[in-house]
């Protein structure tokens, strides 16, 4: 069993009974519920809590004439998402879809970095996080398609390019997407589990220097595995919003 | 022939030697899970590696033969290496998984 962070700490002794008694009524067994609060869930409501403070703070320093640092860090990051959004989704919707993953692109970041910091960990070292990301993803895409195409056209377009192939391509189109979502969870909660465990096992070997690399390539991969979920999302609403002229 | 005969002979010796090991008890359950986790994690490092090699090749001749299409060509290889990379970390997912720690 995990020992508890001083975080999930502060949480269970003041709410720990009352968030075990919520879930029972709710049918939910936690493993424990006179301390309910596990050590993701703990560290997913502080990322939220930082990442609210973090742009509260932003929007008091927004100036047009002399931006700061922080302003031009996530100009950087919200023109990128934009431009690979419209790069992805064509011009014509592309600019919508840019709130949401770059919410979903924040929150993972900033989870996957807090994990370095010691006394935490990343909640999407877990997979119940990871899979609420991909599958918060998934229904974004679905729900987008259907708005933007109509939900007769979307789903004809499960039925591939001509329509005898149909029935061949209805099972494999809604298996790979089901795909998706597994491949989406998957891919981030075990990069950083792995990285982390990797860091762990060095640690075991050798305590001076050497787990440091590791730790490099760990901050590395957080970036990157953040770009590629938020790329991989703009690619299926791609996907899903191709409107056939 | 002369080294193919000594090989040979060498492989026989070496087998008779080792048969006394047959005679200890066999590996309990929990030790073929660990056993197996090993071959599956090596078997799939080792392809994603192959396979990784080969796109980043061709990712550093494609840059190499048209410089101006650098940047499609670099996002193209990072989507694919991420992408090769998840395959071997799904066989990491299943071996925590199904390995019993305890």
């Amino acid at each position: 069993m995990e020992h508890e962070l001083w975080i999930t700490k502060l949480f269970n002794d003041l709410l720990g009974s009352t968030a075990g008694s919520m879930l029972e009524s709710m049918g939910l067994h936690p493993h424990n519920p006179a301390r309910a609060f596990t050590n993701y869930v703990a560290m997913e409501i502080l990322v939220a809590v930082i990442i609210v403070a973090v742009f509260l703070y932003l929007r008091t320093q927004l100036s047009v004439d002399n931006p700061g640092k922080l302003q031009h860090f996530f100009e950087l990051f919200h023109d990128f998402t934009k431009s690979q959004a419209e790069e992805q989704c064509g011009h014509h919707h592309g600019h919508e879809f840019v709130p949401m993953v770059m919410t979903l692109g924040v929150f993972i970041l900033f989870s996957n970095l807090i994990g370095l910091i010691p006394g935490f960990e990343s909640p999407t070292q877990f997979i119940f996080v990871t899979v609420g990301c991909a599958v918060l993803a998934f229904c974004y895409y679905h729900f987008e398609g259907v708005r933007i195409q109509g939900p007769v056209k979307y789903a004809k377009h499960f039925a591939g390019p001509v329509w005898w192939l149909a029935p061949l391509m209805f099972p494999i189109e809604i298996i790979s997407h089901t795909g998706r979502n597994l491949s989406l969870s998957v891919r981030l909660f075990a990069n950083m589990f792995a990285g982390e465990q990797v860091f762990l096992v060095f640690l075991g070997l050798v305590p001076l220097g050497i787990p440091m690399i590791f730790i490099g390539l760990h901050v590395f991969v957080a970036f990157l595995q953040t770009y590629i979920f938020m790329l991989l999302t703009l690619i299926y609403l791609g996907g899903a919003t191709h409107t056939e002229h | 022939m002369r080294k193919l005969l000594t090989f040979v002979f060498l492989a026989i010796v070496l087998t008779v030697v080792a048969a006394p090991v047959s005679a200890q008890s066999g590996t309990s359950d929990k030790a073929w899970g660990f056993i197996a986790a090993g071959f599956s994690m090596a078997i799939a490092s080792a392809v994603c590696g192959l396979a990784q090699a080969k796109a980043t090749a061709a990712a550093c001749e494609g840059m190499a033969r048209n410089p101006g299409a650098s940047d499609a060509i670099r996002f193209a290889l990072i989507l694919g290496l991420a992408l090769i990379e998840s395959l071997a970390l799904y066989t990491l997912v299943i071996v925590f998984m199904k390995i019993d720690l305890g």
